[in-house]
Protein backbone atom coordinates (compact mmCIF):
# COMPACT_ATOMS: atom_id res chain seq x y z
CA UNK A 1 0.00 0.00 0.00
CA UNK A 2 1.49 3.22 -0.80
CA UNK A 3 1.32 6.03 1.68
CA UNK A 4 -1.78 7.54 -0.04
CA UNK A 5 -3.93 4.35 0.83
CA UNK A 6 -2.82 3.78 4.12
CA UNK A 7 -3.83 7.49 4.92
CA UNK A 8 -7.03 7.06 3.32
CA UNK A 9 -7.59 3.42 4.97
CA UNK A 10 -6.66 5.15 8.57
CA UNK A 11 -9.22 8.11 7.75
CA UNK A 12 -11.73 5.54 6.87
CA UNK A 13 -11.07 3.76 9.55
CA UNK A 14 -11.66 6.75 12.00
CA UNK A 15 -14.79 7.74 10.19
CA UNK A 16 -16.04 4.22 11.15
CA UNK A 17 -15.89 4.88 14.79
CA UNK A 18 -12.80 2.44 15.34
CA UNK A 19 -10.23 2.91 17.75
CA UNK A 20 -6.39 3.60 16.88
CA UNK A 21 -4.27 1.37 18.38
CA UNK A 22 -0.45 1.07 19.48
CA UNK A 23 1.09 -0.87 16.66
CA UNK A 24 -1.60 0.49 13.97
CA UNK A 25 -0.47 2.46 10.90
CA UNK A 26 -0.80 6.45 11.44
CA UNK A 27 0.32 9.36 9.85
CA UNK A 28 3.52 10.91 11.76
CA UNK A 29 1.59 14.07 12.23
CA UNK A 30 -1.42 12.06 14.35
CA UNK A 31 1.32 10.61 16.60
CA UNK A 32 3.42 13.69 17.04
CA UNK A 33 0.06 15.66 18.11
CA UNK A 34 -0.91 13.11 20.30
CA UNK A 35 2.24 12.95 21.98
CA UNK A 36 1.86 16.47 22.79
CA UNK A 37 -1.03 16.44 24.17
CA UNK A 38 -1.22 13.61 26.45
CA UNK A 39 2.54 14.34 27.34
CA UNK A 40 0.95 18.19 28.33
CA UNK A 41 -2.07 16.40 29.93
CA UNK A 42 0.65 14.03 31.60
CA UNK A 43 2.34 17.03 33.17
CA UNK A 44 -0.91 19.11 34.07
CA UNK A 45 -1.81 16.15 36.12
CA UNK A 46 1.65 15.84 38.08
CA UNK A 47 2.24 19.65 38.36
CA UNK A 48 -1.85 20.06 39.40
CA UNK A 49 -0.58 18.47 42.75
CA UNK A 50 0.75 21.46 44.22
CA UNK A 51 -1.43 24.19 44.44
CA UNK A 52 -4.01 21.77 46.19
CA UNK A 53 -1.09 19.54 48.07
CA UNK A 54 0.32 23.25 49.60
CA UNK A 55 -3.25 22.99 51.61
CA UNK A 56 -3.14 19.40 52.94
CA UNK A 57 -1.22 19.99 56.28
CA UNK A 58 -4.07 23.20 57.01
CA UNK A 59 -7.01 21.20 56.15
CA UNK A 60 -9.78 22.51 58.98
CA UNK A 61 -10.94 19.14 59.53
CA UNK A 62 -10.26 15.39 59.12
CA UNK A 63 -12.66 14.73 57.04
CA UNK A 64 -11.78 17.23 54.29
CA UNK A 65 -7.97 16.24 54.63
CA UNK A 66 -8.48 12.53 53.71
CA UNK A 67 -10.44 14.34 50.80
CA UNK A 68 -7.77 16.40 49.93
CA UNK A 69 -5.34 13.43 50.47
CA UNK A 70 -7.12 11.47 48.16
CA UNK A 71 -7.77 13.56 45.32
CA UNK A 72 -3.96 14.96 45.17
CA UNK A 73 -3.43 11.42 45.24
CA UNK A 74 -5.63 10.42 42.18
CA UNK A 75 -3.93 13.32 40.54
CA UNK A 76 -0.61 11.66 40.90
CA UNK A 77 -2.44 8.39 39.08
CA UNK A 78 -3.57 10.05 36.61
CA UNK A 79 -0.72 11.47 35.52
CA UNK A 80 0.85 7.94 35.26
CA UNK A 81 -2.44 6.54 33.29
CA UNK A 82 -1.38 9.01 31.04
CA UNK A 83 2.53 9.00 30.41
CA UNK A 84 1.71 4.80 30.17
CA UNK A 85 -0.73 6.27 27.47
CA UNK A 86 1.98 8.36 25.92
CA UNK A 87 4.46 6.11 26.12
CA UNK A 88 2.68 3.43 23.77
CA UNK A 89 3.15 6.32 20.56
CA UNK A 90 7.08 5.70 21.34
CA UNK A 91 7.66 8.78 23.63
CA UNK A 92 9.81 7.79 26.52
CA UNK A 93 9.09 8.91 30.37
CA UNK A 94 12.76 9.88 30.61
CA UNK A 95 11.98 12.66 27.54
CA UNK A 96 8.63 13.71 28.46
CA UNK A 97 10.10 14.44 32.48
CA UNK A 98 13.03 16.18 30.62
CA UNK A 99 10.59 18.25 28.50
CA UNK A 100 8.72 19.48 31.68
CA UNK A 101 11.71 20.01 34.00
CA UNK A 102 13.57 21.97 30.98
CA UNK A 103 10.63 24.45 30.26
CA UNK A 104 10.24 22.65 27.03
CA UNK A 105 6.68 21.29 27.66
CA UNK A 106 3.67 23.03 28.50
CA UNK A 107 1.08 22.15 31.04
CA UNK A 108 -2.76 23.42 31.55
CA UNK A 109 -1.62 27.11 32.60
CA UNK A 110 -4.33 27.60 35.50
CA UNK A 111 -1.61 25.57 38.06
CA UNK A 112 0.21 28.70 38.03
CA UNK A 113 -2.19 30.97 39.79
CA UNK A 114 -1.46 30.40 43.58
CA UNK A 115 -4.07 28.56 45.92
CA UNK A 116 -4.16 31.49 48.54
CA UNK A 117 -7.12 30.42 51.06
CA UNK A 118 -8.85 27.20 52.30
CA UNK A 119 -11.74 28.41 49.79
CA UNK A 120 -9.09 27.92 46.79
CA UNK A 121 -9.70 24.18 47.62
CA UNK A 122 -13.32 24.37 46.68
CA UNK A 123 -13.23 26.32 43.97
CA UNK A 124 -10.72 24.02 42.00
CA UNK A 125 -12.36 21.05 42.96
CA UNK A 126 -15.53 22.82 41.46
CA UNK A 127 -14.22 25.39 38.36
CA UNK A 128 -10.35 23.38 37.52
CA UNK A 129 -11.64 20.14 37.80
CA UNK A 130 -15.47 20.59 36.10
CA UNK A 131 -13.51 22.25 33.32
CA UNK A 132 -11.18 19.41 33.19
CA UNK A 133 -14.33 16.79 33.21
CA UNK A 134 -16.02 18.67 30.18
CA UNK A 135 -12.41 18.17 27.89
CA UNK A 136 -12.09 14.96 29.69
CA UNK A 137 -15.24 13.67 28.58
CA UNK A 138 -14.88 14.94 24.94
CA UNK A 139 -11.38 12.95 24.85
CA UNK A 140 -12.94 9.96 26.15
CA UNK A 141 -14.63 9.64 22.45
CA UNK A 142 -10.84 10.11 21.29
CA UNK A 143 -9.78 8.18 18.29
CA UNK A 144 -6.67 7.06 19.82
CA UNK A 145 -7.53 3.96 22.14
CA UNK A 146 -5.04 4.19 24.94
CA UNK A 147 -5.91 7.56 25.56
CA UNK A 148 -9.47 7.29 25.54
CA UNK A 149 -9.35 4.12 27.99
CA UNK A 150 -7.21 6.20 30.22
CA UNK A 151 -10.05 9.06 30.03
CA UNK A 152 -13.29 6.65 30.83
CA UNK A 153 -10.84 5.89 34.01
CA UNK A 154 -10.04 9.43 35.00
CA UNK A 155 -13.62 11.07 34.30
CA UNK A 156 -14.85 8.64 36.85
CA UNK A 157 -12.54 9.73 39.19
CA UNK A 158 -12.63 13.27 38.51
CA UNK A 159 -16.50 13.38 39.06
CA UNK A 160 -15.35 12.85 42.60
CA UNK A 161 -13.05 15.65 42.54
CA UNK A 162 -15.55 18.26 41.32
CA UNK A 163 -18.24 17.10 44.01
CA UNK A 164 -16.25 17.07 46.73
CA UNK A 165 -15.22 20.43 45.95
CA UNK A 166 -18.88 21.94 45.07
CA UNK A 167 -19.93 20.79 48.82
CA UNK A 168 -16.83 23.09 49.97
CA UNK A 169 -18.11 25.91 48.29
CA UNK A 170 -22.17 25.66 48.65
CA UNK A 171 -20.58 25.64 52.20
CA UNK A 172 -19.36 28.80 52.09
CA UNK A 173 -21.22 30.41 50.27
CA UNK A 174 -24.68 29.71 52.85
CA UNK A 175 -22.02 30.36 55.88
CA UNK A 176 -20.76 33.03 57.55
CA UNK A 177 -20.09 36.91 56.55
CA UNK A 178 -15.80 36.11 56.34
CA UNK A 179 -16.77 32.62 54.46
CA UNK A 180 -18.83 33.90 51.92
CA UNK A 181 -15.95 37.06 51.20
CA UNK A 182 -13.19 33.94 51.41
CA UNK A 183 -15.27 32.24 48.64
CA UNK A 184 -15.86 34.91 46.85
CA UNK A 185 -12.66 36.43 46.51
CA UNK A 186 -11.74 32.64 45.61
CA UNK A 187 -14.13 32.93 42.54
CA UNK A 188 -12.79 36.28 41.74
CA UNK A 189 -9.24 35.08 41.25
CA UNK A 190 -10.00 31.73 40.20
CA UNK A 191 -13.01 32.18 36.76
CA UNK A 192 -10.94 33.69 34.73
CA UNK A 193 -7.70 31.29 34.41
CA UNK A 194 -10.21 28.72 34.37
CA UNK A 195 -12.07 29.76 30.85
CA UNK A 196 -8.79 30.36 29.89
CA UNK A 197 -8.03 26.17 30.11
CA UNK A 198 -10.24 25.63 26.95
CA UNK A 199 -7.18 27.33 25.42
CA UNK A 200 -7.27 30.10 22.54
CA UNK A 201 -10.10 30.95 20.50
CA UNK A 202 -10.89 28.78 17.35
CA UNK A 203 -9.40 31.39 14.99
CA UNK A 204 -6.34 31.25 16.90
CA UNK A 205 -5.98 27.34 17.20
CA UNK A 206 -4.40 25.85 14.61
CA UNK A 207 -4.26 22.50 15.05
CA UNK A 208 -7.93 21.82 16.03
CA UNK A 209 -9.01 21.58 12.09
CA UNK A 210 -7.23 18.36 12.22
CA UNK A 211 -7.59 17.18 15.70
CA UNK A 212 -10.78 17.24 14.15
CA UNK A 213 -10.60 15.67 11.39
CA UNK A 214 -8.86 12.94 13.16
CA UNK A 215 -11.02 11.92 15.54
CA UNK A 216 -8.61 13.40 18.21
CA UNK A 217 -10.86 16.18 19.63
CA UNK A 218 -15.00 16.13 18.55
CA UNK A 219 -15.24 19.69 19.96
CA UNK A 220 -13.65 22.76 19.61
CA UNK A 221 -12.12 25.05 22.45
CA UNK A 222 -14.83 27.76 22.26
CA UNK A 223 -17.50 24.89 22.24
CA UNK A 224 -16.30 23.88 25.15
CA UNK A 225 -15.97 26.81 26.75
CA UNK A 226 -19.37 27.97 26.06
CA UNK A 227 -20.44 24.61 27.41
CA UNK A 228 -18.97 25.10 31.00
CA UNK A 229 -20.03 28.49 31.50
CA UNK A 230 -23.43 27.93 30.59
CA UNK A 231 -23.32 24.61 32.96
CA UNK A 232 -21.63 26.44 35.85
CA UNK A 233 -22.37 30.27 35.73
CA UNK A 234 -26.11 29.76 36.74
CA UNK A 235 -25.22 27.43 39.84
CA UNK A 236 -22.94 30.11 41.05
CA UNK A 237 -25.51 32.76 40.90
CA UNK A 238 -28.18 30.68 42.69
CA UNK A 239 -25.78 30.34 45.39
CA UNK A 240 -25.49 34.22 45.63
CA UNK A 241 -21.74 34.18 44.41
CA UNK A 242 -20.82 36.93 41.74
CA UNK A 243 -18.72 36.20 38.77
CA UNK A 244 -16.53 38.34 38.13
CA UNK A 245 -17.24 39.77 34.44
CA UNK A 246 -19.74 42.90 34.47
CA UNK A 247 -20.15 41.76 30.82
CA UNK A 248 -21.63 37.94 31.52
CA UNK A 249 -25.68 38.22 30.38
CA UNK A 250 -28.09 35.79 29.53
CA UNK A 251 -28.76 35.27 25.86
CA UNK A 252 -32.70 34.23 25.32
CA UNK A 253 -31.87 33.90 21.61
CA UNK A 254 -28.82 31.50 21.61
CA UNK A 255 -29.90 29.88 25.33
CA UNK A 256 -26.30 30.55 26.22
CA UNK A 257 -24.28 32.36 28.65
CA UNK A 258 -22.52 34.86 26.66
CA UNK A 259 -18.76 36.53 28.44
CA UNK A 260 -16.65 39.19 28.69
CA UNK A 261 -13.53 39.12 26.52
CA UNK A 262 -10.79 37.24 27.59
CA UNK A 263 -7.66 38.99 28.93
CA UNK A 264 -5.18 36.57 25.97
CA UNK A 265 -2.08 38.62 26.97
CA UNK A 266 -2.24 37.35 30.62
CA UNK A 267 -2.77 34.02 28.82
CA UNK A 268 0.14 34.10 26.56
CA UNK A 269 1.75 35.46 29.47
CA UNK A 270 1.07 32.74 31.70
CA UNK A 271 2.06 29.70 28.91
CA UNK A 272 5.12 31.40 28.18
CA UNK A 273 6.38 31.04 31.64
CA UNK A 274 5.26 34.30 32.91
CA UNK A 275 2.52 33.34 35.82
CA UNK A 276 2.63 34.15 39.17
CA UNK A 277 4.06 30.80 40.24
CA UNK A 278 5.29 29.61 37.16
CA UNK A 279 8.84 29.38 38.16
CA UNK A 280 8.04 27.78 41.54
CA UNK A 281 6.18 24.71 39.78
CA UNK A 282 9.05 23.86 38.13
CA UNK A 283 11.39 24.31 40.86
CA UNK A 284 9.23 21.80 42.95
CA UNK A 285 8.99 19.29 40.50
CA UNK A 286 12.77 19.24 39.83
CA UNK A 287 13.56 19.57 42.88
CA UNK A 288 10.98 16.31 43.75
CA UNK A 289 12.90 14.72 40.86
CA UNK A 290 16.59 15.40 42.10
CA UNK A 291 15.30 14.45 45.73
CA UNK A 292 13.94 11.42 44.23
CA UNK A 293 17.23 10.32 42.65
CA UNK A 294 18.84 8.31 45.97
CA UNK A 295 15.19 6.29 45.95
CA UNK A 296 15.70 5.27 41.80
CA UNK A 297 19.17 4.14 42.15
CA UNK A 298 18.34 1.75 45.52
CA UNK A 299 15.46 0.16 43.18
CA UNK A 300 18.15 -0.25 40.58
CA UNK A 301 20.89 -1.88 42.57
CA UNK A 302 18.15 -4.40 44.18
CA UNK A 303 16.98 -5.17 41.22
CA UNK A 304 20.32 -6.17 39.46
CA UNK A 305 21.10 -8.26 42.78
CA UNK A 306 17.57 -9.82 42.32
CA UNK A 307 18.87 -10.35 39.16
CA UNK A 308 21.53 -12.05 39.16
CA UNK A 309 20.47 -14.30 42.04
CA UNK A 310 17.76 -15.08 39.71
CA UNK B 1 21.20 7.20 35.77
CA UNK B 2 17.61 7.27 34.75
CA UNK B 3 17.69 4.42 32.40
CA UNK B 4 14.38 3.60 31.52
CA UNK B 5 12.19 1.13 33.77
CA UNK B 6 11.09 -1.99 31.79
CA UNK B 7 7.08 -1.77 31.24
CA UNK B 8 4.91 -3.91 32.73
CA UNK B 9 1.24 -4.35 31.64
CA UNK B 10 -1.15 -4.93 34.23
CA UNK B 11 -4.54 -6.80 34.62
CA UNK B 12 -6.99 -6.87 36.99
CA UNK B 13 -10.07 -9.15 37.68
CA UNK B 14 -13.10 -6.81 38.76
CA UNK B 15 -15.71 -9.26 39.56
CA UNK B 16 -16.02 -12.81 40.06
CA UNK B 17 -17.72 -13.49 36.94
CA UNK B 18 -15.31 -11.39 34.83
CA UNK B 19 -11.69 -12.55 33.05
CA UNK B 20 -8.70 -10.64 34.18
CA UNK B 21 -8.38 -7.53 32.03
CA UNK B 22 -5.56 -5.59 31.21
CA UNK B 23 -5.95 -2.24 32.56
CA UNK B 24 -2.49 -0.27 31.13
CA UNK B 25 0.70 -0.36 32.15
CA UNK B 26 3.30 0.71 34.66
CA UNK B 27 7.17 0.75 34.67
CA UNK B 28 8.95 -0.53 37.52
CA UNK B 29 12.69 -1.44 38.71
CA UNK B 30 11.48 -5.32 39.21
CA UNK B 31 8.77 -7.63 39.14
CA UNK B 32 7.48 -6.56 42.82
CA UNK B 33 7.67 -2.85 42.50
CA UNK B 34 5.48 -3.81 39.42
CA UNK B 35 3.21 -5.24 41.45
CA UNK B 36 3.35 -2.66 44.15
CA UNK B 37 3.40 0.17 41.57
CA UNK B 38 0.02 -1.63 39.85
CA UNK B 39 -1.61 -1.35 42.97
CA UNK B 40 -1.41 2.34 43.79
CA UNK B 41 -2.40 3.24 40.01
CA UNK B 42 -5.52 1.38 39.28
CA UNK B 43 -6.51 -0.35 42.61
CA UNK B 44 -7.53 2.92 44.38
CA UNK B 45 -11.35 2.33 44.39
CA UNK B 46 -12.99 -0.95 45.26
CA UNK B 47 -13.33 -2.90 42.20
CA UNK B 48 -10.38 -5.31 41.98
CA UNK B 49 -10.31 -9.14 43.18
CA UNK B 50 -7.11 -9.83 41.50
CA UNK B 51 -3.70 -8.08 40.08
CA UNK B 52 -1.48 -9.65 37.29
CA UNK B 53 1.93 -7.72 36.23
CA UNK B 54 3.69 -9.54 32.90
CA UNK B 55 6.68 -7.94 31.92
CA UNK B 56 6.29 -6.35 28.22
CA UNK B 57 9.10 -8.47 27.13
CA UNK B 58 7.54 -11.55 27.47
CA UNK B 59 4.75 -11.10 25.62
CA UNK B 60 4.11 -12.58 22.22
CA UNK B 61 2.20 -10.58 19.83
CA UNK B 62 0.94 -10.58 16.41
CA UNK B 63 -2.69 -8.57 15.20
CA UNK B 64 -4.75 -10.16 13.07
CA UNK B 65 -3.15 -8.31 10.03
CA UNK B 66 -0.14 -10.24 10.80
CA UNK B 67 -1.42 -13.74 10.97
CA UNK B 68 -2.46 -13.26 7.47
CA UNK B 69 0.74 -14.38 6.40
CA UNK B 70 2.37 -17.76 7.34
CA UNK B 71 5.56 -16.08 8.14
CA UNK B 72 5.43 -16.14 11.85
CA UNK B 73 4.95 -19.92 11.60
CA UNK B 74 8.23 -20.42 10.48
CA UNK B 75 9.56 -18.83 13.37
CA UNK B 76 8.99 -21.95 15.34
CA UNK B 77 11.34 -23.54 17.42
CA UNK B 78 10.20 -26.48 19.60
CA UNK B 79 13.10 -26.54 21.44
CA UNK B 80 11.84 -26.09 25.05
CA UNK B 81 9.78 -27.95 26.83
CA UNK B 82 5.92 -27.88 27.19
CA UNK B 83 4.43 -25.60 29.20
CA UNK B 84 1.70 -23.33 30.25
CA UNK B 85 0.96 -20.31 27.82
CA UNK B 86 -2.00 -17.79 28.77
CA UNK B 87 -3.71 -16.32 25.94
CA UNK B 88 -5.53 -13.13 25.74
CA UNK B 89 -7.46 -11.30 22.60
CA UNK B 90 -8.18 -7.73 22.25
CA UNK B 91 -11.33 -7.62 21.04
CA UNK B 92 -14.20 -4.89 20.33
CA UNK B 93 -12.01 -2.36 18.06
CA UNK B 94 -15.52 -0.31 17.79
CA UNK B 95 -16.36 -0.12 21.42
CA UNK B 96 -15.20 2.41 23.53
CA UNK B 97 -14.59 -0.31 25.21
CA UNK B 98 -12.07 -2.33 23.93
CA UNK B 99 -10.03 -4.21 26.01
CA UNK B 100 -7.60 -7.22 26.21
CA UNK B 101 -8.64 -10.28 27.76
CA UNK B 102 -7.48 -13.82 29.20
CA UNK B 103 -9.55 -16.21 27.37
CA UNK B 104 -8.07 -19.14 28.58
CA UNK B 105 -4.43 -21.53 29.15
CA UNK B 106 -3.17 -23.53 26.13
CA UNK B 107 0.07 -25.94 26.60
CA UNK B 108 2.61 -25.73 24.15
CA UNK B 109 6.33 -25.89 23.57
CA UNK B 110 6.86 -22.44 22.20
CA UNK B 111 4.70 -19.17 22.23
CA UNK B 112 4.09 -19.66 18.22
CA UNK B 113 2.94 -23.18 18.63
CA UNK B 114 1.18 -21.79 21.73
CA UNK B 115 -0.51 -19.04 18.95
CA UNK B 116 -1.38 -21.25 16.52
CA UNK B 117 -3.31 -23.81 19.27
CA UNK B 118 -4.98 -20.96 20.42
CA UNK B 119 -6.52 -20.05 16.98
CA UNK B 120 -7.80 -23.76 16.67
CA UNK B 121 -9.16 -23.62 20.42
CA UNK B 122 -10.84 -19.77 20.96
CA UNK B 123 -13.20 -17.91 19.02
CA UNK B 124 -11.95 -15.13 16.97
CA UNK B 125 -14.73 -13.31 16.32
CA UNK B 126 -13.99 -9.42 16.88
CA UNK B 127 -10.71 -10.04 18.10
CA UNK B 128 -7.68 -8.26 16.25
CA UNK B 129 -5.24 -8.58 18.43
CA UNK B 130 -3.80 -11.87 20.26
CA UNK B 131 -1.03 -11.85 23.30
CA UNK B 132 0.37 -15.07 23.95
CA UNK B 133 2.24 -15.23 27.75
CA UNK B 134 4.36 -18.28 29.22
CA UNK B 135 2.58 -18.89 32.47
CA UNK B 136 5.80 -18.44 34.48
CA UNK B 137 6.27 -14.77 33.26
CA UNK B 138 3.33 -13.81 35.05
CA UNK B 139 3.50 -12.55 38.53
CA UNK B 140 0.02 -12.68 40.53
CA UNK B 141 -0.83 -10.83 43.65
CA UNK B 142 -0.14 -13.88 46.57
CA UNK B 143 -3.53 -14.90 47.58
CA UNK B 144 -2.75 -13.90 51.15
CA UNK B 145 -2.04 -10.29 50.43
CA UNK B 146 -5.44 -9.51 49.22
CA UNK B 147 -6.88 -8.46 51.69
CA UNK B 148 -4.12 -5.77 52.36
CA UNK B 149 -3.73 -5.10 48.56
CA UNK B 150 -7.65 -4.70 47.57
CA UNK B 151 -9.94 -4.01 50.96
CA UNK B 152 -8.91 -1.09 52.60
CA UNK B 153 -10.31 0.83 49.07
CA UNK B 154 -13.88 -0.46 50.10
CA UNK B 155 -13.89 1.55 53.07
CA UNK B 156 -12.82 4.64 51.55
CA UNK B 157 -16.14 6.03 50.73
CA UNK B 158 -15.17 9.26 51.10
CA UNK B 159 -13.18 8.60 47.01
CA UNK B 160 -16.43 8.10 45.56
CA UNK B 161 -18.81 11.04 44.67
CA UNK B 162 -21.60 9.61 45.91
CA UNK B 163 -20.71 10.87 49.45
CA UNK B 164 -20.92 14.62 47.86
CA UNK B 165 -24.89 14.73 47.22
CA UNK B 166 -24.62 18.22 45.92
CA UNK B 167 -27.59 18.24 43.29
CA UNK B 168 -30.35 17.85 45.63
CA UNK B 169 -28.55 21.03 47.79
CA UNK B 170 -28.35 22.68 44.04
CA UNK B 171 -32.29 21.51 43.19
CA UNK B 172 -33.48 23.11 46.31
CA UNK B 173 -32.07 26.40 45.79
CA UNK B 174 -33.15 26.41 42.43
CA UNK B 175 -36.99 25.75 43.25
CA UNK B 176 -36.85 28.03 45.81
CA UNK B 177 -35.72 30.86 43.65
CA UNK B 178 -38.23 30.12 41.03
CA UNK B 179 -40.96 30.29 43.72
CA UNK B 180 -39.92 33.15 44.71
CA UNK B 181 -40.24 34.71 41.06
CA UNK B 182 -43.54 33.53 40.78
Amino acid sequence: MSEQEKLQEFEARIARGEKIEPGDWMPEEYRKQLIRMISQHAHSEIVGMLPEGAWITRAPTLRRKITLLAKVQDEGGHGQYLYHAAETLGATRAEMIDALLTGKAKYASVFNYPSLTWADMGMIGWLVDGAAIMNQTMLAHCSYGPYSRAMVRICTEETFHKKQGMEQVIKYARGTPPQKAMVQDALNRWWWPVLMMFGPHDSNSPNSAQLIRWGVKTKTNDELRQEFINKTAPDLQLLGLKIPDPALHYDEASDNWISGEIDWDEFWRVVKGDGPCNKERLAARRDAHENGAWVREALNAYAERFEGEG
Amino acid sequence: MDSQWQIYQVFEKERADLPHRNAGSVHASDAEMALENARDVFVRRPNCLSLWVVPERAIFSKTVEELQDNAWRTEMQNTSAEESYLVFQKQGQTARETFVVHVGDVAANSPQQALERALETFDDKNVFVWWIVPERAIIKNEASDAPSMFEPAHWKKYRNHLSYPVEPIMRELKSAQEMLEE
